[in-house]
């Protein structure tokens, strides 16, 4: 039953990106991402991560996605017609390669024995918290610098300009919405 | 486990492979580029749970948790730099962002 | 006896470092009395080591260089030879430190040329007192910098530069095959301490003996400028006359005398190496003073004559007579340093004029330098009943008790050699003094005051180590070395033979030099020298010599390694590969064309290039 549905959910997401990297649409894109990102996250679950799949849900589905429409809703890049798309010169080298990566793993996956552990063993969020805190402590530490960096530097970034090419960052100016997002982002997390 | 590790593993080396044509194909649009990106770190994420659950370690379950905080430092400034880009040419191709070629 | 030793080693090091450090914001008068006080200061410690002396004492300082089993602590060795050594070296040094006070009143730096001084002293004591060979090597480097700092004193002028430069490589030679005899030391027995190397000389092969003792022996050539590198000395003369004096006369050219003395018993059991040593110092000897009978530069006629007397001392180190070397070096010292000194006072009371056959009628006019003068020329010619006369005879009889042939000839080259010494050290003293010349100009006083005192040791020197049917021997029994065994006639027959040569000497350069005859000699001077006068003047032409033979070769190969193989082949291998690299990385470099996607499909490519390789494999 479980396994069925894993591979249902396998084939949802698989397609779901199929499409989303043939979108022209950006928005589109989005939205069959989201719906990808859905089934990975009832994936994780199935896999005994109730707790990543909780995270993906709300960060990647959530936040993340939700930050490339504002960016994409605020740059005004909803109009297919006017992007360029890419031609038969762009997909052919990057399927051929893309096949021959996947190929080369899934022959490299497949040579292991598959030994099957015994049972589903749900890893508990008690586990998973004193994993996180007491051996990556440290990990934790670091990652909510990067964060804090991060935060920083796409204000500084975000910033408007008194000219747009202007080479150093003078003016005030008011705050433009993806930081905003961006900000959101961070306390999320 | 409820499927072998190898079907685990061939999910997101499909994943994967995906996410890398999108990278590769969409040189017109930075988004699409970074959706690319996004994919390709879920495939590593599945990789890193399926780990976990056959071996039933937490680990594999914590670095997912951390490739999700690095993805949404990295998804910020990438965000950001993409918006400063665009006010600087009004475009959003790749190719156009080559003044610091060596 | 500890707080002695160091105190003598620390007191001129003292003096040196402050002045070096602010000797130029110190008053004049502090910094020349800080540097003769320190070293006046280490002869008193000298004084009381010597009057609390019982017997050989050994004293650790400090540790200095350990790694693995190799040790070398600063560790000092007081013994009677570096006593006595350690004695003559303060005292005379103080008294040129207070002559330079003098000599050196008109000059600007003087805070350098005392702290140089006074690092000199620190240096050479260091040199005498040290117990082990890195440390006398450490000592023996440090008066040879010295040296080489104090010769380029006024280096403004390039030939005082050149020559301070001169002097440093050529002694760097034997400084090297000393080092090579150090290093070989260690190897053999496993240690580096003299007294224990000394001790175990016996039980290495002859050979081996043999070869350490040459090294030694060029080491020694090196320091005491004696043949075949003889040839910095006479150009140290461009130094200052104190340091002359101090450096390339009393003290550091002695240094090589010292140091075979102190390694006798190591490598006096091989008979090769003594006859080598004696067969280095007679012919020195007898080389220098043929080149002193043609000089006309009066600091080049006393240059020659110290190679000549130090050439003296090897040879009596060559005949095992210790005592006798060690006399002649002390007595030496004296009257060498007062010789050097009188002639500074000739020198700054004639303007600087260095040419002896510009001078003249002295005697009347500078009184005061010519009776010490004279004192030191009567001991150098060695007139019987001075110091010199005793110190000499002393080497002279060793040579002759050795007997053989090739001891038998050096004796008779030893009496050759007395005899020229007698005749050009007159000489100078009638060019110099006698006649008329012009009126000079005064001294300061406490230039001529120093002479006395050396004067006074030259000339009572002898008491040091009276003959044996004069009463006995002192210094003789404080070295407690074997002295040689002759019966009172036979050596006072000897005497009198060195006493007749000296005088006959005299006489002859009175003959050729002396009354009116100094006249004609000054006019024949006026012509350019020729024939064997031009070949003497010029010290057998050995600078010439060298030059051919060193030299040239060196400049011809230099220019050969330097035109085709650095120039030809790795310059220009280099270039070419530079060139190479160059092209290469200017074609890789048009792939950067800042294309993004041109670097991910690379970047992909690579990666899929990797997997399917590793995929390759595994099926």
């Amino acid at each position: 039953m479980e396994a069925t549905l894993f591979y249902i959910l396998a084939a949802v997401a698989v397609i779901a990106t199929l499409f989303a990297i043939t979108e022209k649409h950006a928005v589109h894109a989005i939205v069959y991402l989201v719906t990808s990102f859905f089934a990975l996250a009832v994936v994780f679950y199935l896999l005994g991560a109730p707790l990543v799949a909780v995270f993906e849900v709300i960060i990647y589905a959530g936040a993340i996605m939700v930050l490339f429409l504002f960016v994409i809703m605020m740059l005004d890049l909803g109009h297919p017609e006017k992007a360029a798309r890419p031609g038969m010169g762009d997909w052919w080298p990057a399927l051929v390669l893309g096949a021959v990566i996947a190929g080369a793993v899934v022959v490299l996956a497949a040579s292991r024995p598959a030994a099957m552990t015994a049972g589903v063993s749900v890893i508990g969020v008690r586990e998973f918290g004193r994993a996180l805190f007491q051996k990556y402590g440290i990990a934790v530490e670091i990652i909510s610098m990067q964060l804090l960096f991060a935060l920083v530097g796409a204000f500084y970034l975000g910033r408007r300009r008194p000219s747009p090419p202007a080479p150093l960052p003078e003016g005030e100016g008011g705050r433009r919405p993806g930081e905003g997002g961006a900000a959101r982002e961070e306390e999320t997390v | 486990m409820i499927v072998p590790l190898v079907h685990v593993l061939i999910l997101a080396a499909v994943l994967f492979a995906l996410g890398l044509v999108c990278v590769l194909v969409w040189r017109s649009n930075v988004i699409m580029l970074l959706i690319g990106i996004e994919i390709m770190l879920n495939a590593a994420m599945l990789a890193f749970v399926g780990g976990a659950g056959h071996w039933g370690m937490a680990d594999g379950q914590v670095f997912a948790l951390m490739i999700m905080a690095m993805t949404s430092a990295e998804v910020s400034l990438a965000l950001a730099l993409v918006v400063y880009l665009h006010r600087r040419k009004k475009t959003v191709n790749v190719d156009e962002f080559n003044e610091m070629k060596g | 006896m500890k707080l002695y030793l160091a105190l003598i080693l620390l007191l001129p090091l003292l003096g040196g470092t402050i002045n070096a450090i602010v000797g130029r914001k110190l008053p004049r008068r502090l910094t020349e009395t800080l540097a003769c006080g320190m070293v006046w200061g280490a002869f008193v410690c000298a004084l009381l080591a010597f009057a609390a002396y019982r017997g050989p004492e050994t004293v650790e300082l400090a540790s200095w260089l350990a790694a693995f089993d190799f040790r070398a602590p600063i560790t000092l060795y007081l013994d009677s030879l570096s006593l006595v050594m350690v004695l003559m070296i303060t005292f005379v040094c103080g008294l040129i430190h207070l002559y330079a006070v003098g000599y050196m009143a008109d000059d600007p730096s003087y805070a350098r040329f005392f702290a140089l001084l006074n690092l000199f002293v620190f240096a050479m004591l260091v040199l005498v007192l040290a117990e082990n060979l890195p440390l006398l090597y450490l000592g023996w480097e440090g008066v040879g910098f010295c040296s080489y700092a104090l010769i380029g004193f006024w280096y403004r002028e390039e030939k005082n530069a050149t020559a301070g430069r001169k002097a440093f490589i050529v002694t760097r030679i034997g400084d090297t095959a000393f080092g090579i005899a150090i290093v070989w030391c260690f190897q053999l027995f496993q240690t580096v301490s003299i007294s224990q190397i000394n001790q175990m000389g016996f039980l290495m092969p002859v050979g081996v003996v043999t070869a350490l003792g040459l090294l030694f022996l060029a080491g020694a050539m090196g320091k005491s400028a004696q043949l075949p590198l003889t040839v910095w000395l006479p150009d140290a003369m461009a130094g200052p006359t104190p340091v002359s004096a101090l450096i390339h006369a009393a003290t550091m050219v002695t240094a090589g005398v010292y140091l075979l003395a102190r390694m006798f018993p190591l490598i006096g059991t091989s008979a090769t190496v003594q006859a080598a040593i004696a067969l280095t110092g007679g012919l020195t000897a007898f080389y220098a003073a043929t080149c002193a009978l043609a000089q006309r530069d009066l600091k080049r006629v006393l240059a020659y004559s110290t190679i000549s007397q130090i050439g003296y001392m090897v040879l009596g180190v060559g005949c095992g007579a210790i005592t006798a070397a060690t006399f002649h070096l002390l007595v030496h010292a004296f009257f060498k340093a007062l010789l050097f000194l009188g002639a500074g006072c000739v020198i700054t009371a004639l303007h600087h004029e260095q040419d002896i056959f510009r001078m003249g009628g002295l005697r009347t006019t500078l009184p005061r330098t010519f009776w010490p003068f004279l004192a030191g020329a009567i001991c150098l010619a060695g007139i019987p009943l001075t110091g010199g006369f005793f110190s000499k005879d002393a080497i002279l009889l060793a040579v002759w008790e050795k007997g053989g042939g090739l001891y038998g000839g050096l004796y008779l080259l030893g009496l050759l050699t007395a005899l020229l010494t007698s005749i050009y050290t007159f000489r100078m003293v009638y060019l110099v003094f006698g006649g008329e010349g012009a009126h000079p100009h005064t001294l300061p006083r406490v230039m001529e005051w120093m002479l006395v005192p050396l004067a006074l040791l030259g000339l009572f020197g002898g008491i040091l180590n009276l003959p044996e049917y004069l009463g006995k021997g002192w210094l003789g029994e404080f070295l407690a070395t074997a002295g040689v065994k002759v019966s009172h006639g036979e050596e006072l027959v000897l005497q009198g033979i060195a006493a007749l040569v000296a005088l006959t000497g005299l006489s002859l350069a009175r003959y050729r030099y002396g009354g009116a005859r100094r006249a004609e000699r000054l006019v024949e001077a006026e012509a350019e020298p020729t024939g064997v006068t031009a070949f003497l003047l010029n010290g057998w032409y050995l600078d010439n010599l060298y030059r051919i033979l060193f030299i040239r070769p060196y400049e011809a190969l230099s220019r050969f390694l330097w035109t085709r193989v650095d120039e030809g082949v790795i310059d220009d291998s280099l270039d070419r590969l530079a060139d190479g690299l160059g092209r290469t990385g200017q074609g890789l470099g048009s792939w950067t064309n800042g294309r993004v996607s041109l670097y991910i499909t690379s970047f992909a490519a690579g990666l899929a290039l990797i997997l399917g390789w590793l995929a390759w494999v595994v099926w």
